[in-house]
């Protein structure tokens, strides 16, 4: 909920003040549109800054998948200004001032941090204004970078479980961009063009799409000051630069068909012991039943009082069994998954996984439990002040469902949740009609049929 | 306003004051405690770790870890729902590890749960129920992360690294996956408590509390819990210095792994309060400490050949010696040309050295990583915490900064030479390995 009390002043004559919620305030660059968010904080000499993109592999198409991870990566080869044949590039101007700095890239967003001295902010400020629009992503960086992607691919396809997760993701959606990896298919990382990756820069990179937050030891109005010298010139977005025009409208991803059947996928790789997970169709992050759906998730399979671990880890059937449920900007996916322990049947843990979903989805939850849940759902909130970082890292994510203030009303809406909405979020989810089951079954190294033996349903199978 | 955020206005003296003057350094019963405030709302971290005396020649690390795997599996008041129910009622953290030589915890909770917290920590410390059928789980469990880590390349290469440096008694050797699952085999329960009765003790016992804490309550939950618990006096038995084998290759295949995981290193006759050391952690991060370092600018940025790699100084003790790592990720298909550009790089470092500029980043680096690290109160308590472990008093952690800024290029540039010797590396790799090399290594 909003905060009541007036604005901090004198902010910035530059900037229109939003809002505010926890202590975090928005500001609007007028000249563009530029969201800002400044969370001030008496704590270590430090300060975060942090700007999120809101674009992710959600608005990649065909042949364009890995392109925002693609070009995160060509966002540290520089621009004329700084670059590594000056000697300037982005990690080397930074880090020389002690900065903690790097950049992720999810479904809906992308985001580039700093965290680093306060006295060194403004550097921070003037290396991201510079990028936002002076990205030079040249075919020369693209090659020497797409070798570096394809080494994080393969480092990635060494996990089973993260090949189990794509599987189930690309079962799941037909037709949405959710999927497809975020890091992309090796064949359409193999192939991008610098052309299109520029299109896709030109087309998401500009201030009308980006949200700036800063939190830690800094001075409101200096801030603001630093970011209006360094952003505020910057043109709010491509309108009018034909080369920029976008091939669909930036807003518009393919809606999913309803899912009316379930579904089942199999990977199967070289390795000891096996995975069921189970992925429900579920709302999206601002959904009314989101906050329901994260008090289960943490009642189903977080800590060792969970329901998951007292029905599969602590009977010796699974070394470990999680709930989660990323909140997304489109509806998403609800999973709960088991490691087997050795011995273990996959059959039997995917039957009681079910079953301990489909009995909150019956019987309800208590009270306690409840209790428990909502407890460790609003400690996570209070530590994850704990740090500049870690308080632009989940405003990165609130931001990226659409709504900054999610953060810091997180924790008044989860003690909002009842025994009764839990149930019932529980039984609109837990539907198996649009339920995709996922195994991963070991193939033991010493099988002579391990080798170019994976099956043409794993979805992504390069061996 | 949200209650958990401190008011934009509070006071920054607290934070900016040296540790030394901002630590209170008290004993509670046989504990050391170090207490730092740090200004945020209703929480504390905080890190602790005691002696176990182990006998490394022995199974003592077996014994050592499945004890630490218990100690939450219920205590002799409580089962272990109610032990598990009891910190996620609050919201609390703590677990358990085991290094080796040291029985560890770390944990959080709100500020008003921090006395409850202590208590069960306690309970769980001392009078853990080390039951029969819960040993035969977290038996069942340690096998199954022993094999899942199988087909860990990064895991397997570290492995086969440190078994051509030390030997079994040292404390950074690592097992092989199947001798370890002997070994575990061989473990009763009740050689686990025999282990926890001998060495489960408040010796050299150290607690760090960090965040919005009132010292005098704190050390009085302390005293209360801990006050009647003696100390143990067995003498821990290990190698202190490596004893390598002949520089050469280990290759462990893993298939479906089209990554592979490189591990290269030899000892380094360094401990971590050896004159030098901060001159050759500097050298080495020059070297591989990050993205602006030699190897990423090189192998990464400019040829392409990995998504990470890096070097450091591994597991350099004040106990015992450690090693130069590199570290590196390379596909199946540029595995040995990624290798030949690794030991490029780590050659003309060697015989080139840091310039000025390139140290100047990383003296600013190392002393703006080490504020950082200082800015949350996990961090501030894992700091305080090792450094009490290193035997270094608290204002080591104020003076680090200037120690980084003091040095030179000469001193850097001696301490690689002496303490990086390429002709001397030892290499691991792990993964699915090309069909037929295309190259030695």
């Amino acid at each position: 909920m909003p905060d009541t009390a007036a604005p901090p002043s004198p902010a910035h004559p530059a900037f229109t003040f939003v809002k505010s919620a926890g202590g975090i305030e928005e500001y609007r660059l007028e000249r563009n549109g530029l969201a800002v968010l400044l969370l001030p904080e008496s704590a270590a000499p430090v300060v975060a800054f942090q700007v999120t993109y809101r674009v992710g592999s959600r608005n990649e198409g065909a042949g364009l998948t890995g392109a925002t991870h693609l070009l995160e990566h060509l966002m540290f080869k520089g621009t004329e200004r700084f670059n590594k044949r000056l000697g300037t590039s982005v990690f080397n101007v930074l880090q020389a001032v002690g900065a903690q700095v790097n950049a992720t890239t999810y479904y809906d967003r992308t985001n580039y941090f700093a965290l680093l001295p306060s006295e060194h902010l403004g550097l921070a400020v003037e290396v991201e204004a510079d990028r936002m629009r002076g990205a030079l992503v040249s075919d020369e960086d693209l090659a020497s970078e797409r070798t570096v992607v394809l080494n994080e691919l393969d480092r990635g396809e060494n996990e089973p479980l993260r090949r189990l997760v794509h599987a189930v993701y690309a079962t799941a959606y037909f037709a949405h961009p959710y999927g497809h990896p975020v890091i992309g298919w090796r064949s359409d990382v193999e192939t991008v063009t610098a052309g299109g990756l520029r299109h896709f820069y030109d087309t998401y990179y500009w201030p009308k799409n980006a949200t700036l937050s800063v939190a830690g030891h800094f001075d409101r109005a200096d801030a603001l000051a630093l970011i209006d010298e360094h952003f505020g010139g910057i043109a709010a977005g491509p309108e009018g630069d034909a080369a920029a025009e976008p091939l669909v409208a930036p807003e518009t991803v393919t809606r999913e068909p309803e899912q009316s059947g379930e579904r089942r996928v199999v990977v199967r790789q070289a390795g000891q012991l096996g995975t069921v997970l189970l992925a429900y169709k579920a709302p999206p992050g601002l959904d009314a039943d989101a906050d329901a759906l994260d008090v289960l998730a943490t009642l189903l399979g977080h800590g060792k009082s969970s329901r998951l671990y007292r029905r599969l880890t602590d009977r010796g059937l699974a070394t470990g069994a999680s709930a989660f449920f990323p909140r997304l900007r489109d509806p998403g996916l609800f999973m709960a998954y088991a490691t087997l322990a050795p011995d273990a049947d996959a059959d039997e843990v995917e039957r009681e996984l079910r079953a301990t979903l489909r009995a909150v989805a019956e019987e309800g939850v208590g009270e306690g439990e409840l209790a428990r849940a909502r407890r460790q759902v609003v400690a996570e909130e209070a530590f994850g002040r704990d740090g500049p970082y870690a308080v632009v890292a989940q405003l990165n994510e609130s931001i990226a469902v659409g709504d900054w203030t999610l953060y810091p009303d997180y924790r008044a809406r989860i003690e909002a949740v009842t025994a009764a909405d839990v149930q019932a979020a529980a039984r609109r989810v837990f539907d198996d009609d649009r339920l995709t089951v996922g195994h991963y079954v070991p193939v033991l190294p010493d099988d002579p049929t391990a080798a170019g033996s994976l099956p043409t349903d794993a979805p992504e199978g390069d061996a | 306003m949200n209650p958990v955020l401190p008011p934009a206005t509070a006071p920054l003296d607290a934070a900016r004051l040296p540790l030394a003057d901002r630590v209170s350094d008290v004993t509670a019963g046989p504990a050391r405690l170090l207490l730092c405030p740090a200004p945020v709302r209703d929480v504390v971290s905080f890190r602790g770790s005691l002696w176990a005396g182990v006998d490394l020649s022995g199974d003592d690390d077996v014994a050592l870890a499945l004890a630490v795997d218990l100690l939450d599996k219920g205590t002799r008041h409580r089962d272990r729902f109610e032990v598990a129910e009891a910190l996620e009622g609050r919201g609390a953290q703590l677990h358990f590890y085991a290094d080796n030589l040291r029985l560890g915890f770390a944990g959080r909770a709100l500020t008003e749960d921090l006395p409850d917290v202590l208590a069960l920590l306690a309970e769980q410390l001392r009078e853990p129920a080390l039951d029969a059928d819960e040993f035969e789980k977290e038996r069942r469990q340690a096998v199954a992360s022993v094999r899942r880590a199988k087909d860990s390349t990064a895991g397997r290469a570290t492995g086969a690294l440190t078994r051509r440096l030390y030997a079994p008694a040292h404390p950074n050797y690592v097992p092989e996956p199947d001798a370890e699952l002997e070994r575990l085999a061989a473990l009763t329960v009740e050689r686990v408590r025999a282990f926890h009765a001998a060495h489960v003790a408040p010796t050299r016992l150290t607690i760090a509390f960090a965040g919005d804490l009132d010292g005098a309550r704190v050390t009085a939950a302390v005293e209360a819990n801990l006050g009647d618990w003696a100390p143990h006096d067995r003498a821990a038995r290990f190698d202190t210095t490596a004893t390598p084998t002949a520089p050469g290759r280990t290759d462990v295949e893993i298939a479906d792994r089209l990554n592979l995981d490189v591990r290269m290193g030899h000892p380094v006759a360094l401990r971590r309060d050896s004159p030098d050391f901060v001159a050759a952690h500097a050298g080495l991060f020059a070297l591989g400490g990050n993205f602006s370092s030699r190897l990423m600018q090189t192998v990464r940025d400019e040829q392409g050949l990995t998504y990470g790699i890096g070097s450091a100084l591994h597991n350099v003790s004040v106990e015992h010696d450690g090693h130069a790592l590199v570290y590196a990720s390379l596909s199946q298909d540029r595995l040995e040309e990624g290798l030949a550009a690794t030991r490029a790089v780590i050659e003309r470092f060697v015989q080139v050295g840091v310039n000025e500029e390139e140290l100047e980043r990383v003296r600013t680096t190392l002393a703006g990583t080490h504020a950082v690290a200082l800015a949350t109160t996990s961090g501030l308590a894992a700091r305080l915490l090792v450094n009490a472990e290193r035997g270094f008093d608290i204002g080591y952690l104020d003076h680090y900064p200037e120690m980084v800024r003091a040095l030179t290029v000469d001193e850097v540039n001696r301490a690689v030479r002496t303490h990086l010797r390429p002709d001397e590396l030892h290499v691991a790799v792990a993964g699915t390995l090309p069909a037929a090399p295309s190259g030695g290594a």
